[in-house]
Parts: structure tokens; sequence; C-alpha cells
């Protein structure tokens, strides 16, 4: 009985065994062609290693086309904005950094950076190089701050005092207290970085420093180019001490060398193969990709592990068989089982490939899966060839404990802990409910937040540098808002610069901003200046040619490009420099938030007399759109990693309660990480979100071996629950027990990151990987115990399965092959070879659908309003040409979650005062809430949303149509283009349009909907539809609806005319909106059922 | 006292035409009038009114943060059935209205009444609405649990829409936003109007023992004194109710302090005579209401729970006599009431609505139950459907009402046609049946067709 290793027992189909018999006997046969071979190719792919390069910027977590990087990539074109190097000086004595030591050190520094090869010599901002601009007699004077500096105290108190009259300059170059200044250095060659954060280091290092001066260097350049190096000490240091780690285990395991020695042989095999892997296909090393290596060290060793456990295993019990035949006989029995386990984590990482929108994270997944079925395939033809050779003993210790029939320490420790957990099995299936209780509410509270700055220990100079200067000053986190006019010079106009300047003072108002500059404050102190220098003239000029002559005589008097970083050339395009002390999402989301409403409504207006354009850019605006989804990718890659490793284990087992069962331990495992997560207030990030796929991958492995162990012990005990789930302990448990130590001390190491995130990423895999063991080793037992579930239960009925537990394996025994089980192997093989084709082609597989979805979303994306004040007048006529006409006032307004509607009856009498409030949720899963006040009844009521095919108070229009507004509702229709048509409106209109043609996407979205069919014309000028036909559900003609008088109102696209006609019932419906209102105010008060009730 | 209360009411009613007047000749007002007439003919051929009502409505745009209405009611009717000035009974039935309500008759056939007349206006983030008007709670319809701020006129018992036969009230009513959603409302009223019932000898008068004391045997009545409450704030009525939206639920949680709407008949029995004592009593009501839809199901559901509910005994057997003499003829319960109702709208164009009514006597004493007229629990089912044709051109609607407890029913069918944009014809007939002592079957006698248009202008 004891021979079995935990794993053993699967049932296996003997062909599949004859033909496994059949590879390990060539591989035995012939060991030293296959570990030649083996490290031939290894060394192969070693050489691509050198091309691997890093990516450690900010920007390699979005896409390259990201509209927000590529909008922020063309402003940095156009103003020379780059990732800065700044440098503070700070000295706390009485005068500050304003004594001429302090001073010259400024000048100092900023003369030697302008000579390094990737500083821009021309951008470089200091008090060094800055002018002070003043009012002379003959008009205006700039003049460099330093042009007095002198070795007294004077000239520094007369630069201050300088200084200190220049807004521009105080908070964004100068500490209001004196105590700091700043150098700030724009980069040439951003991919560049890290050897010039170097030489700026060495600068500083060289500099002539004076009592107090302190010298930091920090900003967006310095830490890109300190992360490289950061993360190169950081994986020289960790991945030897894993490797370390490891050996330790084996050694401890097995008592022998040579396993410890072939496992790292198979670590590095799967760790730098990836890597060549990586550098062949050049996708950069990441910050994240760091952990890769350590989870593959973990993953890896866990397969040679129970090779060996095996191996040994029947070495001990029968030590003199001939080894190769051992060899061959172990990997007979487990080359299913640490193929489950692969599939499995294979599965799991993949869930993070499909649902990561970033990059990084793609290539995490993806990449570690490769690194995972490189060790599966290592531990099978690799690790055999080199046992031949080496042909390992088992150690006496456990030759001795094999012959006495004696369990080890570690095995009697897993069967105690086995008894405890079977006496409460009750207690303990509690226990874990509370876990997982807490967890889901924990979720529920976890809080998406990412600063890269917190990447670094806070022992580090850079760290400590970013939050000295984040104190003294302005800060270093910038958000550029770009302001574009239409014509060369827009920006003279005064209109325009008002319209900047209040922006300038909206945005000081919001959370964590210090500062903000623009050409708005040059021009202010130009106007002082000119106006005798009185601190009431520090303001904008109102006049457009003084403005245009401002520039001129600034020009006259100075250098050209000193606005550079300002204003475009031919004063069109200007920059307003925004400053946080705080670089978090957390810190900047609500600012980011707030601008971007600000700008929709007060600048974007093309019909304005001044037309003006503003968009947000810069690191901080980046930095808020690759962080806002990250919440979202997190749980969808976690619900992919769990299907596909339930859809995994279930064809597996061919069970799906199984592959439930199988899941149920990782499930707790992660909820229990969240519960710690929200605990100790560890922020989903972007090293933390990836946790989930890894955890699943991993965990799910410790549940495949019980489930696979409990149904062969089933069987072997006859049927016997309790002592089927006691046998699980001694050899499976075991076996487990330092396949758990081996990866929970491989992360555990990351622990000891310098990295934040990496440190923070182990703490939690440590959590969820132990989680998972033990849940595997008394939750999953406890539920089967309290359950008896089928798929073990029904292993005691006779089938053709050989009983592999009781008889001696003839490896040379001919069987009937069993096709069920071959086919579920097929199965299981296409379904992985069509996820790995499906992942290789995904980019081939943008077909017309595709294009569709992109004109929907198009259409969807056409700017309605955040709201809108509206009359609509209702004209009903049927066949006979009757007509009836009824007035409402109509408001709408966008919520977070939600649209809402409200319409109200004016005309005529008999239904005036009939009123009627929708709430649209955006989450199409949730039911619309509809209310409908009749006067009549005096009572909001409550109505069914679901009809939504039924026709709206009499009219043509379904509720559905109504709702839409002319969207198009992509969980309802298959969208397919047509063909490009001009389209002629009976209105005589005519609009060159895309035809879609929409299928409702089952019978019931269709019978819900009343169309079988629909054809949509949208106006490729505008991106609106124009035009609709619907078939009804027989797929005869319904109704035509056309959209005319479409016009500009308030610079969005509306149209005025609705007409429908219904072809069944020859009646027609006429919408007609006036008096649209995009810009006045729609009370939230209006879409409430006391609303209803008052009737506005 | 009446004549005095007529003369204030035209005094107001002047007042009130002629700041409409003036108030029509200036900007932002709306006026709109609609014109009704109906005919009723009973199952004897009979006619029973050829009424007609016309019902002008004022809605005044003050500034932006003042809106005033006002709604005024002629009616007249050339039958006499219905009973404007048909005596008999010794109490006179207008004085269920408080001081300031109640309409001025002209002659034994019209009638006007200042239906509603109130101001609305935000202030200090609070909704106000102020005057004469309805307030209704509750998600049941037609059958009342918490609907029971304004007392009914049940000139034509539960025919007429409530919309007309509810009589609107003077109070304060304030609606305080909380949140988005929730919201909490404060009533203050202070108008001392109940119930009126039809006249006696009219074609509603109510009969039925569960309702009005019934003559017994050899007792002639020696008096009969009605106390109605008239102190405007000592007798006000008050009422709270939290509206919460929750997870797509519509919640409403609900107190009232109010008298009860119908006066308590307390029946002394003397050598050959009684004597009865109607007196209003006052009731506290808690009560909840949730509604929320599912696919195209509705579920509305409303429970009421009042402090004080007052019941009929039944003197006619001797050995009830004790009892009913121990409680002058009337037990006093706790009541605990509910309604639950759903409504599917799967079909085209249609709902059907169903119903169900349950009140519970919660003290309820079993050694008097052979007295009880009604008993402890009773139960009314309700079965509306509602289908629209010609894109609402054409409506019918089918109301069913059954009474549990004796079996009783009415049954409303009606069929509508908007002619016209402002014009609505209507053909319905309204049927009770049942025996005489029952709620719907004290009407077995009085089945009608009716026929009306109504006209807006």
């Amino acid at each position: 009985m004891n021979r079995s290793t935990p794993t053993s027992a699967l049932a296996i189909p003997l062909d599949n065994l004859s033909r496994a018999s059949a590879i390990a006997r060539v591989i035995v046969t012939y060991p030293k062609i296959v570990v030649f071979i083996s490290l031939v190719l290894m060394a192969a792919l070693l050489s691509t290693l050198p091309t691997l390069y890093k990516d450690t910027r900010s920007d390699a977590f979005l896409a390259d086309d990201n509209p927000a990087l590529v909008y922020k990539n063309k402003v940095k074109a156009q103003f020379g904005l780059s990732d800065s190097m700044v440098i503070a000086i700070v000295n706390k004595r009485e005068n500050g950094v304003f004594n001429p030591n302090s001073l010259a050190l400024v000048d100092w520094l900023s003369g030697q950076l302008s000579t390094l090869d990737n500083i821009n010599s021309d951008r470089i901002t200091s008090l060094a190089t800055e002018n002070n601009i003043s009012g002379t007699e003959e008009g205006m004077e700039v003049v460099p701050f330093f042009d007095e500096l002198s070795g007294e105290q004077v000239s520094a108190d007369n630069i201050w005092q300088q200084v200190s009259d220049f807004p521009l300059y105080m908070g964004s170059i100068v500490a209001g207290n004196k105590k700091a200044t700043l150098i700030v250095a724009e980069l040439i060659d951003e991919n560049e970085v890290e050897e010039t954060y170097q030489q700026v280091l060495e600068l500083i290092a060289q500099a002539p420093k004076s009592t107090g001066d302190e010298i930091h260097l920090a900003g967006e350049g310095a830490v890109s180019g300190y992360l490289g190096s950061y993360i190169d000490a950081d994986a020289q240091k960790l991945n030897p001490i894993a490797g370390l780690v490891i050996t330790l285990i084996i050694l401890l395991a097995f008592r022998r060398f040579s396993p410890a020695l072939l496992a790292n042989v198979i670590i590095a095999a799967s760790v730098l193969m990836t890597l060549g892997i990586m550098a062949l296909f050049e996708v950069p090393f990441f910050v994240i990709t760091n952990a890769l290596p350590v989870i593959l060290i973990g993953i890896s060793v866990a397969d040679s592990m129970h090779i060996f456990s095996h191996y040994f295993d029947l070495q001990a019990k029968r030590p003199l068989d001939d080894k190769k035949q051992l060899i061959v006989e172990t990997l007979v029995e487990m080359w299913r089982p640490i193929t489950l386990t692969t599939l499995t984590t294979v599965a799991g990482f993949m869930g993070l490939y499909f649902a990561a929108y970033m990059p990084p994270f793609k290539y995490f997944g993806l990449f570690t899966a490769i690194g995972v079925a490189i060790a599966w395939l290592y531990s099978l033809i690799f690790l055999p060839a080199a046992m031949a050779i080496i042909k390992p003993s088992a150690s006496s210790a456990m030759v001795r404990q094999a012959k006495q029939g004696k369990r080890d320490k570690f095995s009697e420790l897993m069967v105690q802990f086995g008894q405890v957990t079977l006496q409460h099995h009750k207690k303990v299936i509690l226990f874990y409910s509370v876990i997982m209780l807490t967890g889901l509410f924990a979720a529920t509270h976890l809080i998406v937040d990412e600063d890269r700055i917190e990447t670094f220990h806070s022992s580090e100079a850079l760290y400590k540098a970013d939050k000295a200067i984040n104190y003294y000053l302005d800060g270093t986190n910038n958000l550029d808002i770009v302001i574009e006019t239409n014509e060369a010079e827009g920006l003279f106009e005064p209109a325009v610069l008002n319209k900047i300047q209040a922006l300038q003072n909206f945005v000081l108002t919001l959370p964590n901003v210090k500062g903000s500059t623009s050409i708005v404050d040059y021009l202010k102190q130009m106007n002082r200046s000119l106006s005798g220098g009185d601190k009431s003239e520090y303001q904008l000029p109102h006049d457009k040619a003084l403005i245009a002559q401002y520039f001129l005589i600034y020009s006259a008097s100075s250098d050209p490009t000193d606005f550079e970083a300002e204003i475009d050339y031919d004063y069109r395009v200007a920059n307003i420099r925004v400053q946080f002390n705080k670089g978090g999402y957390q810190d900047t989301k609500v600012a980011i938030e707030v601008l971007q409403r600000y700008i929709l409504e007060e600048f974007n207006e093309p019909n304005a007399t001044f037309n003006s354009k503003a968009t947000l850019s810069g690191r901080v605006n980046l930095n808020y759109h690759w962080i806002k989804d990250l919440g979202e990718s997190h749980f969808v890659g976690l619900a992919i990693s769990l299907l596909l490793v339930w859809i995994v284990s279930a064809l597996l087992f061919s069970s799906f309660s199984a592959a439930s069962f199988a899941i149920i331990p990782v499930i707790s495992s992660i909820l229990l990480v969240y519960a710690a997560m929200v605990l100790f207030n560890i922020k989903l990030g972007v090293g933390t979100s990836m946790f989930a796929s890894v955890a699943i991958g991993l965990g799910v492995d410790f549940a495949i071996h019980t489930i696979d162990r409990l149904r062969s012990t089933f069987k072997s005990t006859h049927g016997d629950w309790d002592k089927a789930l006691a046998e699980l302990y001694p050899l499976t448990g075991r076996a487990l027990f330092f396949n758990y130590i081996a990866i929970a001390l491989g992360f555990g190491v990351l622990i000891s990151s310098q990295v934040v995130p990496l440190t923070n990423f182990g703490t939690i895999v440590f959590i969820s990987v132990t989680t998972s063991f033990f849940a595997s080793m008394s939750l999953l037992p406890a539920l089967i115990k309290a359950t008896k579930p089928a798929f073990i239960a029904n292993q005691l009925i006779p089938s053709e399965q050989p009983n592999m537990s009781n008889n001696t394996l003839d490896i040379n025994e001919t069987v009937k092959p069993n096709y069920a089980k071959v086919f579920r192997s097929l199965v299981l093989i296409a379904a992985v070879a069509s996820a790995g084709y499906f992942t290789i082609n995904q980019q081939a597989h943008a077909t017309s659908t595709e294009k569709a979805i992109d004109i929907v979303n198009k259409v969807n994306n056409v700017d309605d309003g955040q709201q809108v004040t509206r009359k609509l007048t209702m004209t009903m006529i049927d066949k006979r040409g009757k007509t009836r006409v009824r007035e409402t006032q109509a408001y709408r307004k966008y919520y977070d979650q939600e649209k809402r509607t409200v319409i109200f009856y004016k005309k005529p009498t008999n239904v005036k005062g009939t009123a009627f409030l929708t709430f649209d949720y955006k989450d199409t899963a949730k039911d619309d809430d509809q209310w409908l006040y009749l006067p009549a009844m005096r009572k909001v009521r409550r109505i069914s949303a679901s009809d939504r095919g039924d026709y709206f108070l009499g009219t043509d229009f379904t509720y559905d149509d109504i709702m839409l507004e002319g969207k198009l509702e992509l969980t309802d229709y298959d969208f397919s283009i047509l063909r490009n048509e001009q389209v002629i409106l009976e209105s005589d209109e005519s609009f060159d349009s895309v035809v879609l043609q929409g299928t409702p996407k089952n019978e019931s979205i269709a019978k819900d909907l009343g169309y079988a069919r629909t054809l949509i014309w949208i106006d490729t000028a505008t991106w609106v539809v124009v035009k609709a036909d619907y078939w009804d559900l027989k797929n005869k003609p319904l109704k035509t609806i056309a959209m005319t008088d479409i016009r500009n109102v308030d610079n969005i696209i509306t149209r005025h005319v609705l007409t429908i006609n219904n072809h069944k019932t020859g009646h027609k419906t006429i919408f007609q909106f006036s008096d649209v209102n995009y810009t006045s105010t729609v009370k939230d008060s209006l879409f409430t059922k006391r609303a209803l009730k008052q009737g506005k | 006292m009446k004549s005095k209360k007529s003369t204030l009411i035209q005094a107001i009613f002047g007042g009130i035409v002629t700041t409409l007047f003036s108030v029509i000749c200036t900007a932002n007002v709306e006026l709109s009038t609609t014109w009704q007439t109906e005919v009723a003919i009973t199952d004897e051929s009979r006619v029973q009114k050829i009424e007609s009502i016309l019902k002008p409505e004022v809605n005044w745009s003050i500034n932006d943060a003042f809106d005033m209405t006002f709604i005024g009611r002629f009616r007249f009717d050339t039958q006499d059935r219905l009973g404007y000035q048909i005596s008999g009974y010794q109490g006179d039935n207008h004085d269920n209205y408080g001081s300031l309500n109640g309409p001025i008759y002209e002659g034994n056939n019209a009638d006007f009444e200042i239906r509603e007349w109130y101001l609305d206006t935000e202030m200090a983030g609070v909704f106000w609405r102020l005057g004469k008007q309805q307030v209704v709670w509750g998600q049941a319809d037609g059958l009342k649990v918490l609907d029971v701020i304004n007392p009914q006129s049940y000139r034509e018992f539960i025919l007429d829409d409530f919309d007309d036969s509810r009589i609107p009230l003077w109070m304060i009513n304030a609606e305080i936003p909380i949140g988005d959603d929730d919201s909490l409302q404060f009533i203050w009223v202070v108008d001392q109007s109940y119930h009126r019932f039809a006249n006696n000898g009219s074609d509603y008068q109510i009969t039925s023992p569960l309702l009005v004391p019934q003559p017994i045997a050899g007792f002639d009545i020696a008096s009969f004194e009605l106390d109605k409450p008239s102190n405007m704030l000592k007798d006000s009525d008050l009422g709270l109710r939290y509206s919460k939206f929750y997870h797509g639920w519509d919640l409403t949680f609900n107190y009232l302090y109010h008298y009860l709407d119908s006066p308590v008949f307390y029946q002394q029995l003397n050598e050959s005579s009684v004597t009865v004592d109607a007196k209003y009593q006052r009731s506290h009501l808690l009560g909840f209401t949730a509604s929320k839809a599912f696919d195209a199901w509705t579920i509305r559901s409303e429970v009421g729970y009042s402090t004080d509910s007052y019941h009929l005994l039944n003197p006619s057997t001797k050995q009830h006599s004790q009892t009913f003499l121990d409680y002058q003829g009337i037990r006093h319960f706790k009541d605990l009431s509910s309604v639950i109702g759903i409504d599917w709208q799967g079909l085209e164009d249609a709902m059907i609505s169903v119903q169900w009514f349950q009140s519970s006597l919660l003290d309820y004493d079993h050694n008097i139950d052979n007295a009880m007229y009604r008993p402890k629990h009773n139960q009314i089912f309700s079965f509306l459907y509602q289908q629209n044709f010609a894109n609402e051109t054409w409506q019918l609607e089918v109301l069913t009402m059954y009474g549990v407890d004796q079996s009783d029913t009415s049954i409303q069918v009606e069929l509508s046609h908007m002619l016209e944009d402002n014009i609505e014809l209507w053909l319905g007939v309204d049927l009770f049946s049942g025996n005489q002592q029952s709620l719907f079957g004290q009407f077995n006698d009085t089945d009608r067709l009716v026929i009306g248009f109504e006209w807006g202008f």
C-alpha cells in the first residue's frame, strides 16, 4: 500500500500507460543523448538572453496605442516636456538657500548639468537659468536673477527679494520659506535615463556643498532611472536566496545532494529559457517581470519533488531493483499528476493573460505559463535521463523507515493534523465559512491605489528626496492641461487667457494641487512690471494688441525660447503645468475627474466666438488612466482564471462537482487574502492585483492532489469513508507539505525584496498558498466527509478501470484501449490547443464584426450631453389621419451608474399631470426602474421595466427605443456591416451612411424587444443614427424610424425630429424636440417620485 | 351655524374668484378645465343620475420659487337619487366637514367646492405643499390600508373615481429629501373633515350592519348625538413617512396619528329606546409599504397596524344582548391589515393585477364571537384586467372585488375611447352581488349602467 505516491493512484488508461512506459524506456536507455539535447536547447535559448532589455518606464504599463499615452507623447514633442530630473537643494539654516554659497551651488550644478549628454541644456530650469522681469523707463527689462550674484549675503538677499516678488517662481522652483530651491532638468532621451541618473548622482557627489546644504535627487526621470538598477540589485539578491532556500528544502526532504542539484537545473531551464524566449520575441523585462523567476522557482521545484518523492519511495522499498526500472515506473505513475497540475497552473496564468489590459501583465501571464510548461517538459524528460545517469539511492534513513513500515516526522505531523481535522470536521467547515464570508465582505472594501514612489523602500534616498521636495515645494507630480485654439495667435485673445486664468484658479482649489504655471503667469508679471510694478497690476492685460506687444517686448529683451514649455511657436497652443505634492492614484483621482468635468463644461465649444479646447495630459493624467481600471481588471482576471481552472479540472476529473470542490480551497485563500489586505491596509495596486491568478494556478494543485488521492484511497479501503480520509495524510500530506513549503518559501523570499510592491505581492501569495494548502488538507476532506460526494463514492462501482493500488504494476501488460478516456484526453488537448491558437491568432480575428463593434462604439460615444432639458411634442396619427398631440417637458441626466429620465405631460388636459420616471442602469443585467404617475390615481406607481418591447404610452416607440435615444445596445444585438450607402430621408435630407444589421443575440432577447432584426443607417460624418428599419418576430417589416432636423445645440449633435412609421398598423408617431438645452441646470430633485407628483 | 359657514365659504369663494381673475391676467398662468357628463341607469331602467361636472384648474407659476394650484368643482345633477336634500336621517350629513371645508349648495341640484388649493414651494431644502390637497399613501389600488389621510365621500359608494370621491383637506405637507433617493414626509392636517356617507334614502345609503347600527326591534331611537372634533390644533392629525429607495425597492415607513374617519356608534339601551352617541375616535397607524418590479412582474405591498378599530355588535339575540349592553354595542380592537398585489405586464399593452387584502383583529375575544358582525379575519381579493388597443385610444378595464367572509362581489367593467385628443367617451356597468348584510351585497339592487364623456379644454 505504501508504495504509492500521493498521486500514484490516478486512473491511468493503460494504453497511455504503455505509451508512457515506452517513452520512459527510451529516455532511460539513452540518457546521455537526452541530457545533451536538453542542455543544448537550453544553451541555444540562453544565447538570446543578452538581447533582453529592461523597460521600467511608467508608460510601459499602457499599450502603445492608448489614447492618453499617444496624446502625452504629442504634448511632450510639442512643448519639449519630458520626465525630468529634479534636484533639490535644501538648507535649513536661517537664510535658507539664499546664502552666497548655496546659490553658488545652484549655479554650479545648473552649469554642470548642461554638460551632460542626455540633458537638454536649453531646458534646465533653476534660479541660475531664469530671468526676472521688471519694468524700466524704456519698457521692460528681462535680466537673469543671478546677474547680481556675488559672495556677499546682500546679493543673496537681493535675489530673494526679486524672486519672492515674482509669484510664478514661488513654490515652483523656490520654497516659500527660503529653505529649498529646485533645479529641473529635462531629458533628451528617456530610454537612456538610467545612465543619466548615475551621472547626475556623480555630479551631486562632487558638488561643492557648504554648511547646511543638502542635495536631493528625485522626479519622474530619477524614478525611472533608479528603478532599473534598483530592480537589478533586488533580483540579484532575491534569486540566489530563493535557489538556496529550495536547495535546503530538498536536502531536508530527501537527505541527498543530487536531487537538489537536478532540481536547480530544472529551475534554471524554466527561468532562463523563459527569459530567453522573451528576448527572442523582443518582449522587454518590466518592473513586475521581476516576480517571474521567483514564481517559476517555486513551481518547477514542485514537479521534481514529486518525481523524487515517488522514486525514493520505491527505491527504499525495493532497494535491490534495477534503478532504471524504478525510474520508468516512477515516470509512468507521475507523468499524469504532474501534467494535471501543470495544466491547471497554466490555466490560472492564462487567465491573467486574457484579462489584463496592461502589456506587462499580459506578458507576465503568458510567459509564466510558458515557464511552467518548460518546467513540466524538463521534469519529464531531462530529469529521468539525468537520474538514469546519476542513479541516486534513497537515504539509509528512508530505507530503514520503509523496512520498519514507519513514518517520518513530517508524515506523523500530517497524520495528527488529519486526525484533528476529521474529528472536528463541522467546526473546520464553519471556520472556513467565516473566513470566506469575511473575505467576501472585505472584497467590497478593497481600495485601488498606486503610487510610483511607493515602489521604493522608505529608507531609499530617492524616496526621502521625493518627500522632501513635496514638502518644501509645489511637488514633483505633473499634470499638463493643453489649451488649443483654432488659429495662430489665438492665445492673444483676452477671453481665452481669462479662461486659462480661471482654470488655474480653479485647479488650485483641488486636493493635493499645490501650484500651476502657464503663460498667463508670465503675462501678469509683464503687465505688472510695465505698469509700475504695483502688486495690484499683477493681472492679465485686457487688450489683444497689448498682449501681442508684451510678447514682442519680451522676445526683444530675452531668449525667445523662454516660453517653449508654456506656449507654442505661433501662439496657438498653450500648456498649463499643474503640480501635485502627492502622486498616488487616490491622491490625484478626484482632481482629474473634477478637472475633466470642468473642461467639458468650460472649454471645448466650437461655436464659441473664441473657441478653445482643453485636454488633460502629463504623468498624473497618464497614471490615472492606467490605474482606474485596475480593480475591474483584477476581478475579471480572477473570474477567468477560476473558470479556466474549473473547466480544466472538470475535464481532468470528468466531474463538474469534483472541479467545484477543487476550487473551494483557492477561493477560500483568495477571500482570506482580501480580508488580510483590508485589515493591513494593503491597497490593490499594480503589484498586488496579479496575486489572484498566481494564487489560483498554484493553490489548485493541492486540491487536485487531494481529490485524486482520496478517489484511490476510497477504492482501496473498499468504501470506508473514515479510513479513506485518514489514508490521505501520511503520504499525500507529506508530499504536499514539502511542495507547499517550497512554494511558500520561494514566494516568502519576495517579502525581503526592496521593491515594495513585490514585498506586498510576496506576502499575499504566501498567505494565499498557505491557506490553499491548509484548506486542501482540512476544509476539503471535511467537506468530503460531510457531503460524501459522488465523484469519490462512484469509484467503488466496478468498472473497466484496473485497480492500480492493488496490483503490482506490469507495464508490459496489454489491455484494451479505453476510448472514453482517450476521447477525454483529446478534448482536453483540443481545448488547450485552441486556447493557445486563440492566443496567438488573436489579432487575426479582427473581423467585420469587430469593425461593426467599432462603429457601434463610435455611435455610442457621440456626446449626448451630461444633461438635457427639452420640450417634446408627440404627435400620433392613425391610419385615417386622425391626430393626437401631446406636449411634454422632458429632462435627462447622466449619473455615475445610471441615466435618469423624466417626462412630464403638459397638454392636453386629460393627460396633464401624467409623468414618467426611469432609472436606466449602465449594468445591463440590472432591470431599469420605472415609475408612472397618473393624476387620477394620485399615486406614483411602480411599473415593470422588462417589457422593453411594449409601446410607450400610446406611441409607436417602444420603451426600449425611448431609453436608448439613438444609441445601440451591444448586449442585445450582434451587429455586422452591410454596406455604405447614401440615404435620403423623406425630409430630403441626405447622408453618407454605413448600414449595420443587428440581430438579437438570442430568441429570448428578440421576443423581449419584439424585433427579429434591424437595419441601422449611421451618418459617417457625425456617427449618429439617421434611420432604422425593424422587422417583427415573423420577419415582416414592422416600422421605420427616421431622424431629421439634425442640428448642433451647445456643441452637441441633436436630432430634433424623430418620425416613426408603423407598417403593420399604419400608425405614425412624430417626436419633435424643441427648446433643447444642454447647459441649463437640471436639478437632481426632478428625478424623484415627489417631482412626479408635483408635476415638475 | 350652517348659514354662517355658507357665508364664510361664499366670502372665500368671492375672494378666490377675484384673485384668480387678477392672476389669470398675469403671465405664467395655465388654465385648464374638464367638463364631464355621466348618465347612470339602474337595472330597473330608472335614471339614477344625469350629472355634469365642470372642473377648472389653475396653475400659477408665481415665480421660480412658488407655484399655486387651484382646482374647483361645479356639480349639477338633474336627478335627485344621489340626494343633496333628502331628509330623513336625524343628523346632518354635512356635519362631516370641518369648519373650513365643504361645498356650498345652490338649490337642490348643484354645488360648488374648492377641491384643491395649495401653494408649492421649496424652502430650506424642504418641498412644501401648503393648502387644501389630497395625499395618498400606500401601494394598493382600491383597497385602503394606509390611504386614510383624506376621508372619502361615499355618495356613490366606491363607484366614483377616488380622485373625485376623496375629500381634500387643509394641511401642511413637507417633504425633506434625504440623500439622493430617500425622503421624509411630514403632514399636519388641521382640517376636521371625515367620511361623508350617502344620505338616507339615497341609492347608496349604507345599510350593512358592518358599518351602521341596525334598528333594534321594539326599540326607538331616543336620541342621536354626534360628537365631532372641532379644535383645529388639538384635533389635528399628524403623519410622518420615510421613503427609501433601496436596491430597486421602493420602501416607505409610515406613521399617522389621526381621527378615524367614521364615527364610533355607542348605543345605550334603555327600557324601550336606544340612545346613540356617535363619537369620532383617535388611532395610531403604523405602516410599511414595499414595491419592486421583477421582469414583467411588479409586487406592491402594504401593511398597517392600527391601535384602535371599532366594530359593531349584534343586539338581536338574547344571548348576545348582555355583551351588547356591556360594550354599548361596539367593541374596540387592535387591527393588523395588509395588502399584497401582483401586477403582470407580460401581455402586450395589457396589465393583470391581483390583490389580496386581509385584516386581522389582534386582541380578538372569542367569547363574543357570535355577537360580532365581522369575523376575526377578513379577506378581500381583487382582480384587475386592463387592455389597451390601437395605440391606447381604446381601453377595456375589468375590476372585480370579492369578499371572502360573505362571498359578496363587486364587478366594474368599463370600455373607454379617446375620440379626440381631448374627448373621451365611456360605457360601463357596475354590478354588486351578495347578501344585504355584506359590504358589496348591500347594493345588490343598485346595479347600473353608465355612459359618459369628458371634454378637456
